[in-house]
């Protein structure tokens, strides 16, 4: 019961807080249990992806300590009118924050008040469902859908409706931003897993994500390319028989989709890769995606799925009207789940813009921490 | 100087690579290496790889020429005990049969590691395997 408030407070701090997330696990990081008030002045600003940060000199009598200060996705920030020069060096401020579990002077921000104003800073409005005018999915000339934006106007595919993969039949299995599950009881209903691989998905959940590759910077192979925060979008390249996948977030990396009717390979002979060895081909309006060959070097899925070698995986992506694409995703791997299952979400549209830059080198390691 | 610079940099490759190609997978699975001994002057290098098929875990201790097929290899997930039997030979050729027992640390690492209780013939030893 306990651990259920704790985990539905995570939840709520993390609310709105998506793209903060992006390459580590917050839970890991900072400790929801406490929080501290901090008061000082802005000695640096990095205003970079995927976390801005910044600097702030606290002094307690004599002794200054400088500490960190993550408050957001510059992205998400700059969507919401919030710009770079909103915080200046010099600045006095006071941070209400979430503190780092360990000993370093590193904290999440949930509110941050200039002082000299009263303004509040960097507050991140709630979602606001999108109206959808459902108007149909763009068509190449052929009449095949497009998986891109309509001829001549630009967007990508943004926020994922799930925040991690789940066995369709489960319905719904409550999950905080990460992929922890509100409830471990509930693991049996995530998917069928072999009980090693139940004890090792229980394990990456007790210990909040904190040794999930992708905040080493390894890329999300698998359905988790899809349910990263800063988007994808899809570059259909039909003269050379090829899909390209174009992931925001991360690395800004890329999955090549072969739709020129070669055969799949041997699963044996490929070279074992993050983003496997992808065939599609449309089967009416719907693209399906036979991958093999991953290796076991990521999790593909947020939350800590394990796999392994032997991943195959059959994707079907389908675009019902202009702003919804419906991802599902057969899992077949029988060295780690007792039987195929299948899982899905939908991603949403982002008309008219462009994915940003955004690179999980920028300040994933910790050593800039002072 | 020179020395110290030539140490750093490779122990900074090391680590890179180490981290670089972590494995993901079954918790057992790939190549681990440490050594077994009854005390800190005694120690006996040791390479085991291991592989999961679904089924099966299938190990074999210092492949190669002198390589030990493992014949039996559980593991209780409950407490991440590992257990495994093999007849190898001893220094002198002598059949010898091996059995360890032991516990898979940070098994979400990849750098775990596992430790133990290693018995070959009547010698009782510990030993420690890291993954590579």
């Amino acid at each position: 019961m306990r651990r259920n408030a704790l985990l539905g407070l995570t939840a709520t701090i993390l609310l709105g807080w998506t793209a903060l997330a992006a390459q580590r696990a917050a839970s890991a990081v900072y400790d929801s249990e406490r929080q501290i008030r901090l008061e000082g002045v802005v000695t640096r600003v990095d205003w970079v992806n995927p976390r801005a940060f910044f600097f702030v000199d606290v002094r307690d009598g004599d002794v200054v300590a400088n500490w960190a200060v993550e408050f957001g996705n510059p992205i998400e920030l700059e969507r919401n009118r919030w710009k770079r020069s909103t915080l200046r060096i010099g600045d006095i401020v006071i941070v209400d924050a979430t503190p780092a579990r360990d000993v370093t002077r590193q904290v999440l921000a949930r509110s941050v008040v200039h002082k000299a104003t009263g303004k509040r800073l960097f507050e991140l409005p709630a979602a606001r469902p999108r109206a959808s005018l459902k108007l149909p999915p763009p068509r190449w000339p052929d009449g095949q859908i497009r998986l891109g934006p309509p001829a001549g106007q630009k967007g990508y595919w943004g926020a994922a409706s799930v925040k991690g993969l789940v066995e369709s039949k489960a319905a719904s299995v409550r999950m905080n931003d990460e992929g922890l599950l509100m409830d471990l009881s509930e693991v049996d209903r995530v998917a069928p897993f072999q009980p090693w691989a139940k004890a090792v998905y229980l394990h990456r959940q007790r210990t909040r994500l904190k040794d999930d590759p992708i905040a080493r910077c390894m890329p999300p192979g698998g359905p988790r390319q899809f349910m990263r925060p800063n988007g994808f979008q899809f570059i259909e390249q039909r003269e050379l028989g090829r899909i390209l996948v174009l992931m925001g977030g991360g690395n800004r990396n890329w999955r090549v989709i072969y739709t020129d009717g070669r055969p799949q390979g041997q699963a044996a002979e490929v070279v074992l890769s993050f983003f496997g060895n992808s065939v599609g081909r449309w089967d009416k309006d719907v693209l399906v995606v036979d991958s093999i060959g991953y290796n076991e070097r990521f999790w593909f899925t947020n939350g800590g799925l394990p796999h392994t070698e032997a991943l195959h995986l059959v994707e079907r992506f389908s675009r019902p009207n202009l702003d919804i694409l419906r991802y599902e995703v057969t899992v077949d791997d029988p060295r780690t789940y007792t039987r195929p299952w299948t899982g899905g979400w939908t991603v949403q549209w982002v008309p008219g813009e462009e994915i940003e830059e955004y690179f999980c080198e920028e300040n994933a390691e910790s050593t800039f921490i002072r | 100087m020179r020395r110290s610079v030539v140490l750093l940099i490779c122990s900074l490759s090391g680590l890179a690579s180490a981290t670089t190609l972590a494995q993901e997978g079954h918790p057992l699975t790939g190549t681990w290496s440490g050594d077994w001994g009854s005390g800190p002057s005694k120690r006996t290098h040791v390479t085991m790889v291991m592989a999961w098929d679904g089924k099966t875990v299938t190990g074999t201790i210092n492949p190669g020429p002198d390589a030990v097929a493992v014949q039996s290899i559980t593991l209780d997930v409950t407490t991440w005990t590992i257990r495994f039997e093999a007849d190898g030979k001893d220094s002198a050729g002598m059949p010898v049969h091996i059995a360890a027992e032991g516990r898979v640390e940070d098994i979400a690492s990849a750098h775990r590691t596992i430790s133990g209780t290693w018995r070959q013939g009547t010698t009782k030893a510990d030993f420690k395997l890291t993954r590579d």
